[in-house]
């Protein structure tokens, strides 16, 4: 169902006016739900919002954002969508209650529905008691509050956050993982842009991984991190000797030691390899002495789906 | 209800309510824009500081319509009572408060949304970069055109009430004003309004921004007159002696729309006065200054920064 996607790139391709080529024939769907959009500075992560956003025209493809087109109605999009900007995005003179309702008014609330909803966002967010005083005098994790704040007043479909715990000491990041792992319980699904692969494993149900502006992977994290993996083989002596024959068979292998190599096993295949394992030692005679199953972390899957 | 302490402040969990009330579209996030973009300018919502500036300039902007009022009440029995010291003409967009106003509010309206950043945020709304040009446009019109007016009303309804031959007397001798003014008033107001916006769209510091205005109408006051009087006109005696150079004068134009819209023709011991064409002139430039200026926050905010 096109309608239960939370996005839909097909082909999507974005140059930059000064030629760089932010992304590349991108083809993913995301499902609705809390989705961390993972990779390196430059990937591609905030073009990709501001892409779904309608701030940026796609150079070649389309983009889809809860079953509508963005190219066709970005406005209709946007009335659908909040954003939380990575960079400081806040008038320094204004209180946080004035900036927030000011915005729901922009997104079309009623001023007094606005300033409504601002007072309960605030308070959801926890800044009930700061939201009279001017942002100048915030701290980065109450300004990032104050920013989660102004994206949900209006009650959007879906959130996108750009890099929501950047700049955050280790509490400050608490708070704010507890606020977004908890927008899927308002109803509100989030597309979480982010390089914290901690944060992603935390409170993400999907992960999108790109580099380079290319999709290298996409799909459930727990599925990732479920299927995703290494076995630790250890043999008497011999080790390269399997590796070599393993890698014959186009398994990746990474030889720790004489007697022990790492073997990677990937989603449907891992009973094929662990076959090759066990048959391979076999032929080559060599006693299997340990077979030790090792789940990788998103940090280590990701910097393994790099070229 | 439960709270959690948390240095610096305490998360209360009082869970979260989904918005089911009126929603509008992207007109009532324009409306808001102008809404807000207007209380900003006139430091409603604000604190005391932010109003000053605004509220005392129109007191000062409707000083010259209250003496007016006062000298026509006290002269009214006597022949002084034809002698007009201000005239509605004269009274549309002569006052330098009105421009220092304008050098204010003006970057204030724009320069803050670009160094604060918060365009993006402005942006992920229902609302497009030609959209936030014309709310802003509309609402710096919009504050001009009452400062610009009130004025006028004081000066219109004083009038009424104090001269000698009466009220309906004086509605009926002074009804084209009635149209002219309004118009006059809002040609002005939309001249400054896009003039300005563009100025200081062109930097993200609100002192920039009202400095290139003030310098944009000083220099180009002085050169034009530098001009106009280097091609053969008599300080003493300007009548029918201007020539076109004095389009050149940013300051002049609105006034001289002015004139258009009150005489018909421009006045003649102005700079452009008894010039060939000064009139065509006159409006053509005018025309060039708004759609230019128009064109310019147009191209300005059509991406997102």
């Amino acid at each position: 169902m096109v309608d239960d996607l939370l996005l839909r790139a097909e082909g999507l391709s974005f140059r930059y006016p000064s030629g760089t080529l932010a992304l590349e024939e991108l083809t993913v769907d995301v499902a609705r739900g809390s989705v961390g959009l993972v990779g390196a500075n430059g990937a591609g992560k905030t073009t990709l919002l501001r892409l779904a956003l309608g701030q940026l025209r796609p150079t070649a493809g389309r983009i889809e954002v809860v079953g509508r087109a963005v190219a066709d109605d970005p406005i209709g999009v946007r009335a659908h969508l909040g954003f939380m900007p990575e960079h400081d995005c806040l008038p320094p003179d204004q209180t946080a209650a004035d900036v927030v309702a000011t915005l729901g008014e922009l997104s079309g609330l009623p001023p007094r529905a606005a300033r409504q909803r601002a007072s309960e966002v605030l308070d959801l967010v926890g800044l009930d008691e700061a939201r009279f005083r001017p942002i100048g005098g915030f701290s980065t994790g109450m300004r990032q509050r104050t920013k989660l704040a102004q994206a949900i007043v209006a009650d959007p479909q879906v959130v996108l956050l750009d890099e929501p715990t950047a700049g955050l000491d280790p509490i400050g990041r608490e708070e704010m993982l507890t606020l977004v792992g908890r927008l899927a319980g308002f109803g509100i699904s989030a597309l979480i842009a982010t390089h914290l692969l901690d944060d992603v494993q935390r409170v993400c149900d999907h992960v999108v991984m790109i580099d380079g502006g290319k999709l290298r992977r996409a799909s459930a994290t727990r599925a990732l991190l479920h299927r995703t993996g290494a076995v630790r083989v250890e043999v008497h002596d011999g080790a390269a000797r399997l590796a070599d024959l393993l890698r014959a068979a186009e398994v990746a292998v990474t030889l720790v030691d004489d007697a022990t190599l790492d073997v990677r096993v990937d989603g449907d295949d891992d009973g094929r390899v662990l076959d090759l394992v066990r048959d391979g030692a076999d032929d080559l005679g060599l006693a299997l002495q340990a077979m030790t199953t090792r789940r990788m972390s998103l940090d280590e899957l990701f910097l393994d789906e790099l070229p | 209800m439960s709270a959690r302490s948390l240095p610096g402040g305490a998360v209360y969990d009082r869970g979260y309510r989904p918005y089911e009330g009126q929603r509008g579209g992207r007109g009532a996030s324009r409306a808001a824009l102008v809404r807000l973009s207007i209380r900003r300018a006139l430091g409603l919502r604000r604190s005391w500081r932010q109003k000053v500036l605004p509220w005392s300039l129109l007191g000062i902007a409707t000083i010259p319509a209250v003496i007016n009022v006062g000298v026509k009440y006290i002269t009214r029995n006597t022949p002084a009572a034809d002698v007009d010291l201000i005239t509605f003409r004269d009274y549309v967009g002569v006052s330098t408060t009105l421009l220092l106003f304008i050098a204010v509010t003006a970057p204030d309206m724009v320069c803050p949304d670009r160094r604060n950043r918060v365009l993006p945020l402005i942006f992920s709304r229902p609302l497009t970069g030609n959209d936030y040009v014309l709310a802003k446009v509309g609402a710096l019109t919009a504050i001009l055109f009452g400062f610009g007016f009130f004025p006028q009303v004081v000066l219109f309804v004083g009038q009424m009430l104090v001269v000698e031959e009466g009220a309906l007397d004086f509605l009926a001798e002074n009804a084209e004003v009635l149209w002219q003014v309004p118009v006059a008033v809002a040609l002005f107001s939309l001249y400054w309004a896009t003039l300005a916006l563009a100025l200081s769209a062109t930097t993200t510091r609100r002192i920039v921004g009202g400095v290139a205005l003030l310098a944009t109408v000083f220099v180009s006051a002085a050169v034009s007159s530098i001009l106009v009087f280097a091609g053969g006109a008599d300080v003493e005696n300007l009548f029918e002696n201007g020539s076109l150079w004095g389009l050149l004068n940013v300051l002049e134009i609105p006034l001289r729309i002015t004139d258009l819209v009150f005489l018909g023709h421009v006045d003649p011991t102005s700079l452009v006065g008894g010039a060939e064409g000064a009139g065509l002139g006159v409006i053509l430039v005018y025309a060039a200054v708004v759609a230019g200026s128009l064109g310019y926050l147009v191209y300005r905010y059509r991406r997102v920064q």
